[in-house]
């Protein structure tokens, strides 16, 4: 009885180290469809093969004996890099649809905060587009599938970020990310840029704070994994505004308020006004020494790769604990990666310049 | 009178001799002529060539920075469907105009105006025509380069910086269709069609060159 009592007040929130008594209850089931799924993702043999292929048609034949072949199959030739990625997607989505209606609370709240960075490029996507005078059926058919909501069509009416809000946003799980850009600014297409970049900083800060409150396993690893991502977003916005209209103040109010980075890194990056200069921020901190040392002085290519690769490392690193949730974020960041990679070998492919596929391959097993 | 026919054989033979020797120098002139147009019509196709291998490697480079910049920032950050359909006017002009050159004739030349005027009066861009030899810093310019101490910019060199800096707005604006914060790798691939395009210019212009001494050529 006072056993049974024992394992009713432990919770996984409150007691790290104990989540094995209580995790399968409601995760077991859906922690074994990750890792099977973890076990189906390409490895470097695969990738060898893929890297040898002549054409499109090679790489769909090839891709025809993985996980990927049910939604190639019936495709025509001739292939587009477009049409490869499009159908890859979806069977990401499938995975993630499969896994969201089987969890409960609050697993399935874990799995919605997956979708939300998708939810925000997608808003973007269709306010930049209508700005462009593009039509709304043309940007949906472009939206990624796991960031689309009911009202998404809607946002053609919005004028400026205040109305996108009330007419549309404020029902959607987005609305408390805008407490930050609500203003009657029309947008305009830097304006768009400073509300995504605001609107994500709102989302990692959110999620972090989610994750710490689960606690546990889940806590330790997903802070790690949105750390890496936060630090990494400052120093993409840093690299991409060097040169560029954004003064020092509004590219510091893109970092997130959490991270290896922050407060001092930020503070640093946000005076940053080249490569090297970035260069010497980062070194300073020695997760990030070894990223950097891999490239040479005023080179910004191998950025992007040696970014990834540090990131395939800790999303690996996340399945070698069990009962957390972090594995389902980590499942979804590798086959993002793994569909990146095809991506990147089918355009070197067609553009017959297979010498230049092992500059961004990541290869994760 | 022997001796006067004899001198009038003489000058009648120096008159032959003359012709023959006049009409020798008429025909070395025009061979040299015909080899002149030769030469022209062999360098041109040259240069042709030559600049057909660069805009093709400019194009390949492109491409590929643009994989390179998609694969980068998301394919939903640089698709087809975020390009600008509203009305604008065009970033560079091209101006087509008959030129005089010498012994090739009239021959139409080329004169590319990258980032024309975006609505104001007169251009703000640089004219890039094919007389990219006159550029400040390239190779083949007669200006010496100075090196130690830089002297104080003169109002020249102000007015290049200035007319630098319209064209890096004009550039940034460009690419705000995809973002107002992109990659490197997409500023790369908007230069390398910036080169490809002065290049297809200067193809037009070799090839206008080239095709006119051709017809000096199989005229004769």
């Amino acid at each position: 009885m006072i056993f049974f009592l024992a394992i009713a007040s432990i919770s996984e929130r409150n007691m790290y180290g104990f989540e094995a008594l209580t995790f399968n209850i409601h995760g077991g089931y859906l922690e074994a469809i990750v890792r099977g799924h973890r076990a189906g993702l390409l490895t470097t043999a695969d990738y060898n093969n893929l890297c040898q292929c002549e054409n499109l048609d090679d790489i769909k034949m090839h891709l025809s004996a993985t996980k990927y072949g049910s939604y190639l199959q019936n495709e025509p030739s001739p292939l587009h890099t477009t049409t490869i990625v499009e159908k890859c997607t979806l069977k990401l989505v499938d995975d993630y649809k499969h896994m969201l209606c089987q969890a409960t609370e609050p697993m399935s709240t874990f799995l919605e905060y997956i979708r939300y960075g998708h939810m925000i490029d997608n808003v973007v996507l269709i306010v930049t587009g209508t700005l462009h005078e593009r039509d709304v059926q043309e940007l949906l058919e472009k939206c990624h599938p796991l960031g689309m909501f009911d009202s998404i069509a809607t946002l053609v009416v919005a004028q400026n970020m205040r109305e996108l809000y009330r007419l549309v946003l404020v029902d959607t799980p987005l609305a408390p990310y805008f407490s930050e850009c609500l203003t009657s600014e029309d947008l305009d297409d830097m304006n768009i840029e400073i509300m995504r970049n605001t609107l994500y900083k709102a989302y990692l800060e959110d999620f972090y704070k989610f994750c710490q409150k689960l606690g546990g396993a889940t806590s330790e690893i997903m802070s790690d994994l949105l750390a890496f991502e936060a630090d990494r977003r400052a120093v993409n916005i840093t690299i991409n505004s060097i040169g560029t209209e954004l003064t020092r103040e509004d590219r510091k109010k893109l970092y997130s308020n959490f991270g290896l980075l922050y407060p001092y890194g930020h503070e640093e990056l946000a005076i940053c006004e080249d490569i090297d200069q970035v260069r010497g921020v980062m070194e300073k901190y020695p997760p990030y020494q070894a990223i950097f040392s891999k490239m040479s002085y005023g080179e910004s290519q191998m950025l992007d790769k040696a970014f990834y690769e540090e990131e395939v490392r800790r999303l690996c690193l996340a399945f070698e604990q069990q009962f957390h949730y972090a594995v389902f974020f980590a499942y979804m960041r590798l086959r993002e990666q793994e569909i990146r990679n095809l991506m990147w070998i089918s355009e070197c492919v067609a553009q017959n310049q297979k010498s230049r596929i092992h500059d961004s391959v990541v290869y994760m097993f | 009178m022997a001796g006067d026919e004899g001198t009038e054989i003489y000058e009648e033979r120096e008159e032959s001799m003359d012709a023959a020797v006049g009409k020798e120098e008429a025909e070395i002139k025009t061979e040299g002529k015909e080899d002149e147009n030769i030469l022209q019509f062999l360098d041109s196709l040259d240069g042709y060539l030559t600049l057909m291998d660069s805009v093709n490697s400019k194009l390949r480079e492109g491409w590929f920075d643009l994989a390179s910049a998609r694969h980068s920032m998301g394919t939903l950050r640089i698709n087809s469907t975020l390009l600008d359909l509203k009305y604008h006017p065009a970033a560079s002009t091209l101006q087509v105009t008959d030129q005089e050159v010498g012994s090739l004739g009239s021959v139409p030349r080329f004169a590319l105006s990258k980032w024309a005027s975006k609505g104001c009066g007169s251009p703000k861009g640089k004219d890039f025509s094919t007389d990219t030899d006159s550029e400040i810093g390239s190779p083949l310019s007669q200006q010496l380069r100075h090196r130690g101490v830089s002297e104080k910019p003169s109002a020249k060199d102000e007015t290049t910086l200035a007319a630098d800096e319209e064209i890096k707005k004009e550039r940034a604006k460009s690419l705000s269709v995809f973002g107002g914060l992109v990659s490197p790798k997409l500023r790369g691939a908007q230069l390398s069609f910036e080169t490809a395009l002065e290049t297809l210019v200067e193809i037009a212009n070799m090839r206008a060159s080239m095709l006119s001494a051709f017809e000096r050529i199989t005229e004769k």
